[in-house]
């Protein structure tokens, strides 16, 4: 039987000085599966590296130890040495390997947990390996099935649910107040690295302009170009918040810059229209008295994190729902891995009844096509047939049977009677003897 | 012009309180973080809506009509709630609401079934369309309240940080998506109130009752609290916060003429 197996290291196993050796450019995948399934007995392969994992998903040739050849390969490719990389490097075989990708897949073995960036790129590696030629069918199911259950496991649980780092906080709390972004307008108050992320974040998000003023008009130049806004002076500070819907403020003020008395101001003149302020400024940029004013809304760093803190939380606690998820699956697909092993057997059992069938039933047909038969006769000839079948199926078993030693007679035979649902009488049988197989067809009696 | 005073309950009612009562507790349950109920609630809350509905039409083919007495209204207020509730469910996810909606139109339903009819009231075509009108007024006046009673849960806990109480959690409509649709709400139920309340005047004038009576105050209250809402609002800009509790305050006032009419005709 073909067996799936996972070789690889990841953000649990090893720190990212380890991670990069192993890591692989998108211009090496290509060549590195082919060398995986060409050089080691691998008949399937797939690789995804990311920042976070760098893993190699294969089929196994049977009979092989491809695991530990694959683990001594990456490490050679990459100039390693097998035994610095040892205890980074996991593998997992069979049950594991598929309960694995099912869980990558669903983002439960991700740094964040709940993430969908994974996805796409397993998304991407399983499109690599389509195009390299060395996704067979154990992997593609495997793979797609894990599309399966990521979707599931988004749609059933809320393990994606909520922001998990500050951007996105940035953005689920302006949705909180706003529901659309669509049409409203971002001002970016100073200059920092962080309010340019969230500003472009809550842009990507639907966020109509971006407007920066800094104390220094070079700087706020600077920013605004960087991230597709509008600088403006900071003298009319007042008069942009007055516009603005979401304000994200990052300055180095030693003292606070947005004061409850200009936001009385601000609030009048906008009459009232709620406005978002997201001070991720430390010392604080806005005084906190602001909050009290009526349709203000401040959110610190401090609220952000707690926001973050409160949302992984959730994500953990539905990440028990979506292990259980990912268990179901995992056994149902070994359910199917398993059956894999036995469909050439039916289909070569199918192929040769279908092929005896054929043949007598031709027979048969070629006798009726010379003679003119009566309806007695036409069920006669009939019964022949079917009775010749039986026969000729039936031959060679009976004969081996007969011929099986005691031990092995009595297992072909208990074997038989499950497959074929036979109730044997426990009393002595008076035992048929094996019909010779007449191959001559059946004689028509007119 | 006048119907039978009072019918047995149809089988729709029990449904209907039956379903009400569900659909109470598995919204409270969706609160409570157990968001794989939600669509039990809410066909629970179509199940009650659609047996209410199904209650009044059977009364209505009992000859008995939904506004032929503050009684019956109450009934068809209920049913205006719980309808208009489920409208906007379909835009805004509104479960806090609707912890708050179900409990008190299955009161209020409960107060236009089991309540003793008291005495004959004027059945008057003036009369039937003063509490038509004030019905559907108050009904319109009931959903800004329950949005606007949201508005402040949720307002509260995103001013206060409460990021772990159900009222963030669940997600539920914008502040400003709420603020938007109760105003609009209070717009579309002003000017219907406004003519309930002179029919009214004119009817209880024609009946001989005195004008001064505490609920007709309270009535002409509840049209100034609303007008003040709508003037506040267009010249100030007055909104959020202070809009909503003035929109609460005008509902309660509201409230108690429902309540002292629905006494005085029970007592008598």
């Amino acid at each position: 039987m073909s067996e799936l197996f996972v070789v690889g290291i990841s953000w649990r196993t090893a720190k990212v000085a380890v991670r990069e050796k192993l890591a692989f450019r998108e211009d090496e995948v290509a060549d590195t599966l082919n060398a995986l399934t060409r050089d080691l007995p691998v008949t399937e392969a797939l690789l995804i590296s990311t920042c976070n994992r760098v893993e190699v998903y294969g089929v196994a040739k049977p009979g092989s130890d491809a695991p530990t050849s694959v683990r001594a390969w990456l490490a050679q490719r990459k100039n390693a040495k097998l035994a610095e990389l040892a205890d980074a490097l996991y593998e997992r075989r069979g049950p594991a390997a598929i309960r694995h990708v099912f869980a990558v897949a669903s983002s439960l073995d991700s740094l964040v947990v709940g993430e969908a960036q994974i996805l796409g790129q397993l998304k991407d590696a399983y499109a690599f390996a389509g195009t390299a030629g060395t996704s067979g069918p154990v992997l593609s199911r495997a793979v797609e099935r894990a599309f399966g259950v990521a979707k599931r496991v988004r749609t059933e649980t809320t393990i994606a649910r909520g922001a998990a780092n500050v951007s996105s906080v940035a953005v689920e709390l302006a949705g909180r107040v706003f529901g659309n972004l669509a049409g409203k307008s971002v001002l970016v108050v100073g200059a920092g690295k962080m309010s340019s992320l969230a500003a472009r974040h809550l842009y990507t998000n639907g966020a109509q302009q971006i407007i920066v003023t800094n104390r220094s008009p070079e700087k706020a130049e600077a920013l605004a170009e960087e991230i597709e806004g509008v600088a403006q002076p900071w003298a009319d500070l007042e008069r942009l918040l007055a516009g603005a819907d979401v304000v994200i403020s990052s300055t180095g003020a030693r003292e606070p810059v947005l004061t409850r008395a200009m936001f009385k101001r601000v609030a009048k003149a906008r009459k009232y229209r709620p406005i978002m302020i997201i001070d991720i400024a430390v010392p604080r940029d806005a005084e906190p008295q602001i909050q009290d004013i009526d349709g203000v809304y401040l959110f610190d760093i401090d609220d952000l994190d707690k926001v973050v803190a409160s949302n992984l939380a959730e994500r953990a606690k539905a990440a028990e729902h979506a292990g259980r998820i990912v268990e179901h699956e995992a056994g149902q697909f070994e359910h199917w891995l398993r059956t894999q092993g036995v469909v050439p057997t039916i289909r070569a059992l199918r192929e040769k009844f279908a092929q005896i069938a054929d043949a007598e039933v031709g027979k048969a047909l070629d006798q009726l096509a010379r003679k003119e038969l009566t309806r007695d006769q036409q069920r006669e000839q009939l019964q022949r047939v079917v009775q010749l079948v039986v026969n000729k199926l039936l031959h060679h078993p009976t004969t081996v049977l007969r011929g099986s030693a005691k031990e092995q007679g009595e297992l072909r035979a208990g074997v038989l009677a499950e497959l074929f649902a036979l109730e044997i009488s426990d009393q002595e049988p008076e035992v048929p003897e094996a019909e010779p197989v007449d191959e001559k067809p059946p004689e028509v009696q007119a | 012009m006048t119907g039978p005073l009072s019918v047995a309950v149809s089988p729709a009612f029990w449904v209907a309180v039956v379903a009400y009562c569900v659909a109470s507790v598995l919204l409270l349950v969706v609160l409570a973080g157990k968001g794989n109920v939600r669509p039990i609630a809410v066909t629970f809350v179509v199940i009650a809506m659609i047996a209410h509905g199904s209650d009044i039409g059977w009364r209505g083919v009992q000859g008995v009509h939904p506004a032929g007495s503050v009684r019956e209204a109450l009934g068809f207020l209920a049913f205006i709630i719980t309808g208009g509730y489920v409208l906007a469910s379909t835009r805004y996810r509104l479960t806090l609401g609707g912890v708050v909606v179900m409990p008190v139109s299955l009161v209020l339903l409960l107060l236009a079934r089991l309540t003793p009819a008291g005495k004959s009231e004027d059945l008057s075509v003036l009369g039937r369309i003063h509490i038509s009108l004030a019905t559907l007024g108050v009904g319109i006046f009931a959903l800004a309240s329950a949005l606007s009673a949201i508005y402040l849960v949720e307002d509260r806990a995103l001013r206060r940080k409460k990021f772990d109480t159900a009222a963030f959690k669940d997600r539920g409509a914008p502040l400003e998506s709420l603020d938007r649709l109760a105003h609009r709400l209070v717009w579309v139920g002003f000017p219907i109130f406004t003519v309930a309340l002179v029919l009214g005047a004119i009817w209880t004038a024609r009946l001989g009752e005195d004008l001064g009576r505490i609920e007709y105050l309270l009535a002409v209250v509840t049209w100034f609290v609303f007008a003040t809402l709508l003037v506040a609002r267009q010249i100030y800009g007055w909104r959020g916060r202070r809009a909503a509790k003035l929109t609460l305050e005008g509902f309660a006032a509201a409230l108690a003429v429902l309540v002292i009419y629905l006494v005085r005709r029970i007592v008598g």
